[in-house]
């Protein structure tokens, strides 16, 4: 729409040549332990304030102990030097951490104006509050986030997010748990001698907790009052939108194998599950997919927020289109060509992101088939990942081929997270692998259209505007929309940034905030092809 | 019901076995009218004594691949056809099975490649192509898929074995691509042949969804939940959910999605 830029989205793979020695340890043994076959999240968030965004890892840890035996199995943080190169500065922060590490959720959640880390795993959750000056503490005990259940005790989570969804300026924590599983347990699954990963209907599916901030570094569990541990599920990836337009935030979990969870929020501390009203649950046969990464943005520029969804092989990936009316959703991958186009494909993560900066939503899938299929699926585990472009808010095109000779390369592709790392307006993409080196895909693409970042501050809201919407009035008249969230993909979290992508127009002639809390701020004739930083008017 | 699939699919094929005069074909032809009766125990006794007369009787070997594929043994199937395709090669139909179990294990290139074989052997029969068809497709090879479902339908036409598996198989992947008219005839011409099915009922209000005539995918699928398939309830009720709610029927909308959950609570998910 508001450009004609053709640029071919590119990719430049530099992970080495920037300082990222990171390998994902999954501990995979040959006993087909279904943890292993998890692991990956990623962030991207500036820890430090410096205006670079940096990046955390999880890892894995030995099986059965489930104990991070040695640094191989440590978690990490590396701090972006702001000039193309890294740092691993896990020991001084002290954030190697504990336990069989699943994914991570970055936010500012006593807002204090530095970003916190929130690790979700197997046996262990941990929240590390940013200290200033490169330290972190765990904080986990106190503010009785370990995740321990009374009936259940302690899940194993797969993704988290931060969201505001009592709109009290302080960030809540949603955790989404996957299935009831313990290495003694574990079901044999195949012939003796082709053993495979077993399916998730061979393990009992869990609730999903709520986590309440009580504005003085505790939280309250509210799963049960909430009505968010009512739904029993398989929960992969996690994503806030206020996708009704109520100014509450909403939570969509994508299931694995089960149908998927979209909980409204009905803005009295509760929430119901309205998945199957939405449209949102099944595919359009009524069948479960094997969802894991989910976005939930707004990829046509209707400003209303659609959902994509990643799934196995065959299930093709899904596109639900927010129809704006009656909370109806309308599953449009067939229509967008992402169904066809994703149908030979397991996908990890993903991000809607304008990575030609035309002024529309691309999309880009971290991929890989499950191991030890071969024979099943006739091709190997490892797959190169793949880029969509946008094309007007209509249909996805397949751009992969294109996308550099970095992106056709084949691993065991994961957790992904998003951010313009080197400021130069262009999203780049992290994409952790399994049991190999992390790939740092550093956005190249020539003739990319102009940009314009907003970096948001709440006083009332919560320090980093999450739930926020964003609308961009272009000269022309057209507009484009963006949420504030972190909560991007599968187990992963990405830049709290609100992105646009200009086209052409150099400025914009409008940028309007909505925030959290329902006030609404603008700003007139704004340039573009930077980073605009909007601190919330004092109410 | 993917067991009585799979008997569908081997009822088919009962004739198809060859005559063989040799010391175990009496008690062959005895097991195969036991198979034929569903007395299947019995039919695997009688099997068992036609293989200890004259253990290279492919007839007797294919109905064993039948019998231990029913009874969720793929492993004897496959042992079985395996020694039924080294006694006679040319055996097109114990080629067919071979393929068939492979595809019903998901061992795609597997199934694939014996299949194919199949194929050679006689192009003539219907659910070859059908097979093939479904191989492919989860193959990622659309195309071939789709040339391959064509073939079955048009085979199936001509020996009088077309049956609503190979026109929904083939709809289903035409649905998928857009290409709407097409699928719509197929669909029809399902409902025709078996209008007290729940499939192609349920198709033909998938579709309707598609091409955004709701009330038509509401009827289409209240007529599939009072009907038998391998389509699931869930899967009828979310379809009239959203219907439903395309329409504004509200009260009916929620009346289907209580169904899903009640069946949920009931299967434990």
């Amino acid at each position: 729409m508001p450009s004609s830029v053709l640029g071919q989205i590119r990719f430049e793979e530099i992970a080495k040549k920037a300082g990222l020695d990171f390998r994902l340890k999954n501990a995979a043994s040959g006993q087909f332990h279904q943890v292993e076959l998890m692991p990956g999240g990623v962030a991207a968030f500036d820890f430090d304030n410096d205006g670079c965004m940096d990046l955390f890892f999880t890892n894995g840890a030995t099986i059965p102990e489930l104990r991070k035996s040695g640094p191989e199995f440590w978690n990490r943080l590396y701090r972006n030097n702001c000039d193309g190169t890294f740092t691993d500065v896990t020991a001084k922060a002290g954030v190697g951490g504990e336990g069989y590490s699943m994914a991570v959720a970055t936010a500012d959640f006593d807002n204090d104006g530095l970003c916190d880390i929130f690790v979700a795993g197997v046996n262990r959750n941990i929240l590390y509050r940013n200290l200033g000056g490169g330290r972190f503490a765990d904080l986990t005990a106190k503010a009785g986030l370990s995740g321990i259940d009374p009936k259940r005790g302690k899940m194993w989570s797969v993704s988290a997010g931060w969201f505001d969804y009592d709109n009290d300026g302080w960030l809540d924590l949603f955790v989404s748990n996957y299935v009831a599983w313990d290495a003694a347990g574990e079901p044999a699954c195949g012939a003796p001698r082709s053993r495979f990963y077993c399916h998730p209907k061979e393990y009992a599916g869990l609730p999903n907790q709520l986590f309440h901030n009580n504005h003085d570094g505790t939280f309250t569990d509210v799963s049960e009052r909430s009505g968010i541990a009512r739904s029993i599920g398989k929960g992969m990836g996690v994503a806030f939108a206020d996708f009704d337009g109520d100014g509450f935030t909403d939570v969509f979990v994508a299931n694995d194998s089960v149908r998927h969870f979209l909980f409204r929020n009905q803005g009295d501390g509760t929430f119901r599950e309205i998945g199957l009203e939405a449209g949102v649950a099944l595919r359009d046969d009524g069948s479960a997919i094997a969802g894991m990464g989910v976005d939930f943005r707004d990829f046509d520029n209707d400003g209303l927020p659609d959902l994509v969804v990643s799934g196995m092989i065959n299930d093709g990936f899904r596109l639900f289109r927010n129809l704006g009316k009656r909370g109806l959703f309308e599953d449009l991958a067939q229509r967008t060509g992402l169904e066809m186009g994703t149908r030979p494909f397991t996908g990890w993560s993903l991000g809607m992101y304008d990575f030609d900066n035309d002024g529309w939503r691309d999309l880009f899938v971290a991929l890989s088939h499950f191991p030890a299929l071969e024979r099943y699926l006739g091709r190997a585990a490892p797959l190169a990942n793949r880029v969509f472009r946008n094309i007007g808010g209509r249909r996805f095109e397949d751009v992969s081929a294109g996308a550099g000779a970095d992106f056709q390369t084949p691993a065991l592709h994961h957790g992904t997270a998003f951010a313009d790392f080197d400021n130069d307006g262009r999203v780049d993409a992290v994409v952790t692998t399994l049991e190999g080196p992390v790939k740092l895909f550093r956005n190249v693409t020539a003739g990319a259209g102009h940009w314009l970042a907003v970096r948001l501050k709440g006083t009332t809201s919560n320090r980093q505007g999450l739930g926020a919407v964003v609308r961009v009035t272009l000269p022309d008249g057209r507009t484009l929309y963006g949420e504030a969230t972190t909560s991007v993909g599968y187990a992963s979290s990405s830049e709290p940034l609100v992105r646009f992508g200009l086209g052409l127009n150099a400025h914009v002639k409008q940028v309007e905030v909505r925030w959290p809390g329902g006030g609404v701020q603008k700003l007139s004739d704004v340039k573009g092809d930077r980073t605009l930083e909007i601190e919330e008017a004092r109410r | 019901m993917r067991r009585l699939a799979i008997l569908a699919v081997l009822m088919a094929h009962l004739t198809a076995a060859q005559a063989s005069r040799s010391p175990g074909y009496a008690a062959y032809e005895r097991a195969n009218r036991l198979f034929v009766a569903g007395k299947y125990q019995e039919s695997f006794n009688a099997v068992d004594e036609a293989l200890k007369l004259d253990s290279k009787l492919v007839p007797a070997l294919t109905l064993k691949a039948k019998l231990s594929m029913a009874a969720n043994r793929y492993d004897v199937a496959k042992a079985s056809l395996e020694q039924a395709i080294a006694a006679d090669p040319s055996s097109w139909f114990a080629q067919f099975l071979y393929g068939f179990q492979f595809y019903q294990q998901n061992e795609l290139p597997a199934a694939k490649q014996a299949l194919e074989k199949a194929y050679r052997l006689n192009p003539r029969d219907a659910r070859t192509s059908l097979y093939l068809g479904l191989t492919r497709e989860s193959l990622g090879q659309t195309q071939e898929a789709l040339k391959s479902y064509r073939e079955a339908i048009h085979l199936g036409e001509i020996s009088g074995q077309l049956d609503t598996d190979m026109l929904l198989s083939g709809s289903r992947l035409l649905l998928r691509l857009g290409e709407f008219d097409e699928c719509r005839q197929w669909i029809d011409r399902a409902i025709k042949l078996a209008p007290n099915s729940r499939d192609p009922h349920f198709e033909s209000a998938r579709l309707s969804m598609k091409t955004a005539d709701a009330a038509r995918a509401a009827k289409q699928g209240e007529i599939a939940l009072g009907l038998r398939g391998d389509v699931t309830d869930r899967q009828v009720h979310f379809l009239l959910v959203q219907a439903y709610r395309s329409m504004g029927r509200e009260q009916d909308a929620e009346r289907h999605a209580a169904a899903i959950r009640a069946l949920d609570e009931r299967e434990g998910k």
